[in-house]
């Protein structure tokens, strides 16, 4: 049980350290503003998955974006 | 109880595995790609210049100036190391404006290498580069519209956008790529040039 929890406080802690890269921030904000979409800034992004992120803007604009047959796709939540 | 515990570190260690980079190599390779062609008939690529010493003087003048001829540092050296041999000045001065504008080569490689654009953006541009290159193939299959006309704007917005991503973190290849912009014009534009890149 001990070994569990060690487990998901790391996740937790991997997810959180990735979901704060400013990097991968200003790249979602990029890829955002390429396709047109209003953001400003992306503020916080959540990884769903593989190239699968769920990104909120600074003006509370949330979109998914991720990769679908080699097309990056940006919708809006 | 050991097979279920080991079950659920695998899965939880396949949620929060860090998403592999989405392989760079295909995203700038396709954006370069518009670049390339006309480096077949550039002459003599040269090593891409060091970025750092030009990046002030370059966000001012990239999104706005027409190409300007002389700004690419590499071609100074290839007349001049012509001119000797030959000992003829004017044959010098003819061959300078075609050397000048840009080596798309090496400008490819360098917007493959760039840390300025991140991968998804670099993917996302290569997207749109693909789809301009798709209606100027429409354009030169005869198809109408798109015609030229149509299709120098939606250039100018390319340029612009890849433009605007470098110009800040790599202002070197910012200038390079804006002093190339009418020689990947005349590859895209051009018939048989844009054959020649598509085959």
């Amino acid at each position: 049980m001990k070994t569990l929890a060690a487990v998901l406080a790391a996740s937790a802690a991997t997810l959180a350290l990735a979901a704060a890269d400013p990097k991968q921030k200003q790249d979602l904000t990029s890829v955002i503003a390429l396709n047109g979409k209003p953001c400003g800034e992306v503020v916080s992004y959540v990884v769903q998955g593989d190239n699968d992120f769920l990104a909120t803007c600074k003006d509370k604009n949330r979109y998914r974006v991720y990769v679908k047959d080699g097309r990056v796709v940006v919708d809006k939540k | 109880m050991k097979s279920r515990l080991f079950l659920l570190v695998v899965v939880i260690a396949g949620c929060t595995a860090a998403p592999p980079p989405p392989a760079p190599e295909p995203a700038a390779p396709k954006v370069a790609r518009a670049l390339v062609p006309a480096a077949a008939s550039e002459p003599a690529p040269a090593p891409p210049p060091p970025a750092a010493p030009q990046k002030a003087e370059v966000p001012s003048n990239v999104p706005a100036s027409p190409p300007p001829v002389s700004s690419t540092p590499k071609a100074p050296p290839a007349t001049k190391a012509a001119a000797p041999a030959k000992a003829e000045a004017p044959a010098a001065v003819a061959t300078r404006p075609a050397a000048a504008p840009l080596d798309l080569r090496s400008l490819e490689q360098r917007l493959k290498d760039t840390g300025a654009i991140g991968v998804l953006t670099k993917l996302s541009l290569k997207n749109q580069v693909d789809d301009l290159v798709g209606r100027f193939k429409a354009f030169h299959g005869g198809q109408r519209p798109p015609t030229l006309g149509d299709l120098r704007p939606a250039f100018e917005l390319m340029l612009m956008k890849v433009l605007s991503l470098l110009q800040d973190k790599d202002a070197a290849l910012a200038r390079d790529i804006n002093a190339s912009r009418e020689a990947i014009w005349g590859v895209l534009a051009d018939h048989d040039k844009f054959a020649k890149y598509t085959s």
